[in-house]
């Protein structure tokens, strides 16, 4: 490998140290043929059933089944509803529980660990799991993708906010406590100005991903348009899952554009 | 009238911040503090409103220890002292007058304040203090829109708001160009002189700490070395508390 040393006209000179990038490169690489035969996972199907693949994909989309528009409507906004509601339940719970969780906000060390604990352990599953463990104990339907969506949310949004809410300007905060303020106060008074724009912003953000598994969530019996596409793709009706499918995509690039519009006029 | 008796105080990691801290601090007088970064300048001030405890001696404001309060007659206490901060330590998302309304709050419900329920007196109260600070058509411009000597004023009027005894100015001017910083100085007289407000600033500064005191405080590795008028400030003095002489171009000129 070559090595560029650069000398000044006094005489100093300096290497520059080797570049790291090829040798991660081929560590990757290993990596990945190495996982690939744990996992049995024969990357070769790719290219040998890529036909069967691309006839599926022409089934669901030449032409796909617009008069079955109509009937997945209702379903595709009980899907959106879904989304909706977890969402602000979500970020309306996780809100409190952001400040607690905070260092330079919560000053007490056994509930912030505690607390921190528990944030922690919600984060681990999936909210298709969660989606799951919930149908058993409220039946499958929409409310257990409600719930599965509003625990999916809080258990991110308040891992956003409280590191937000750690790199905050504290200066604000000392003058209202100097004045006499309590501590409530002071937060209320200097650090929700200072936050509501980004809790917003990451309220939009935990929607747009809401969305996408709230359109999922269908497989597993909590509601909303998945349970119907996995039943057409059973049924291989294929020209109804592809407008399933585009529904779907529509609707997700719609919802991702507004968000996207509200938060940069946010920020 | 304020008055420390054998003040001192240690951090739990064993450095000492004061020492032997005797002083009594009159209403009306106008101190500045001068000394090196990291002498204690920033700790003595915050002893008095109790955002630094002391671990030695007695600090009495009006006669009264002011370590016997707790909670509520603390809160109590810290709203009659103003502070004012090197860097504003504004709501920069909010308006000048809700700021200065964050002083009203001390005084307020947790719930009105969480709605912003300022009562009407209140409202005009700020609008007069921003008024006496030369920001009245500011009322509602937001912080960041401000300029450095508008925010400092905007904070000036934040602690107006409170009626002050006192106020302690942590190096109220250092982050400000030199015309600011004296225009600022001049807000502190005037609110010195009009109100009878016993202003207590620590400063960077040692040409403008002399201009504007009436009393000066000289502190070196916690302990006070000098206290007196600023006419009495020599070089010797300032040697005293800086360790070396102070060059001419290290002064802040005219």
């Amino acid at each position: 490998m070559k090595q560029s040393t650069l000398t000044l006209p006094n005489g100093k000179s300096i290497t520059k140290p080797k570049s790291k990038t090829p040798m991660i490169l081929s560590v990757l690489f290993i990596l990945i043929v190495i996982s690939s035969i744990i996992t049995e996972a024969d990357i070769a199907v790719l290219f040998t059933k890529a036909d069967k693949f691309w006839s599926m994909i022409g089934d669901m989309i030449l032409p796909p089944d617009f008069s079955y528009l109509d009937d997945i409507i209702p379903e595709l906004i009980a899907t959106l509803r879904m989304s909706v509601v977890g969402t602000f339940f979500g970020a309306i719970f996780g809100f409190p529980v952001a400040f607690l969780a905070a260092k330079n906000i919560n000053s007490n060390e056994i509930v912030r660990f505690i607390v921190k604990a528990c944030l922690s352990l919600t984060r681990t599953m999936p909210v298709l799991i969660y989606a799951m463990i919930l149908t058993f104990f409220f039946g499958i339907g929409e409310f257990a993708g409600l719930l599965a969506i509003t625990i999916f949310t809080f258990s991110i949004i308040t891992k956003m906010a409280f590191e937000d809410l750690e790199t905050l300007d504290m200066g604000a905060f000392e003058a209202a406590i100097s004045q006499g303020s309590t501590r409530i106060k002071s937060t209320i008074l200097t650090i929700f100005p200072q936050m509501m724009r980004t809790y917003i912003t990451y309220t939009l953000y935990c929607f747009e991903i809401n969305v996408r598994s709230a359109a999922i969530l269908g497989y597993v019996g909590a509601g909303g348009i998945g349970y119907t596409l996995n039943q057409m793709i059973q049924l291989r009706q294929y020209d109804k899952a592809g407008m399933i499918l585009i529904a779907i995509m529509v609707t997700v690039i719609a919802i991702d554009s507004l968000s996207q519009f509200t938060r940069r006029r946010l920020a | 009238m304020i008055k420390f008796t054998n003040v001192g105080k240690t951090y739990d990691n064993g450095t000492k911040a004061l020492s032997n801290i005797d002083l009594t601090i009159d209403n009306g007088e106008f101190i500045t503090i001068i000394g090196l970064s990291g002498a204690g300048k920033s700790t003595i001030l915050r002893t008095i409103n109790r955002m630094h405890e002391i671990t030695e001696g007695v600090i009495e404001m009006d006669e009264v220890d002011i370590a016997t309060y707790k909670g509520k007659e603390l809160r109590n206490y810290r709203s009659h002292i103003g502070m004012v901060f090197q860097s504003f330590n504004l709501v920069n998302r909010a308006t000048a007058i809700n700021n200065v309304l964050t002083s009203k709050a001390a005084k307020m419900s947790t719930l009105a304040t969480l709605f912003g329920r300022y009562s009407q007196e209140d409202k005009i109260h700020a609008l007069e203090c921003l008024d006496k600070v030369g920001l009245f058509d500011k009322a509602y411009t937001r912080v960041d829109q401000l300029s450095g000597g508008q925010r400092q004023r905007v904070a000036l009027a934040r602690t107006l708001a409170q009626e002050p005894k006192i106020i302690l100015a942590d190096e109220p001017v250092a982050s400000l160009d030199p015309v600011t910083a004296k225009d600022i100085m001049d807000d502190f007289r005037r609110i010195n002189k009009e109100f009878g407000i016993t202003v207590f600033a620590n400063m960077h500064h040692v040409d403008v700490a002399l201009e504007y005191a009436t009393r000066v405080i000289g502190i070196k590795a916690g302990e006070i070395v000098f206290d007196g008028k600023p006419e009495e400030v020599t070089e010797d003095v300032l040697e005293k508390i800086y360790g070396r002489k102070l060059t001419s171009d290290e002064l802040l000129e005219d």
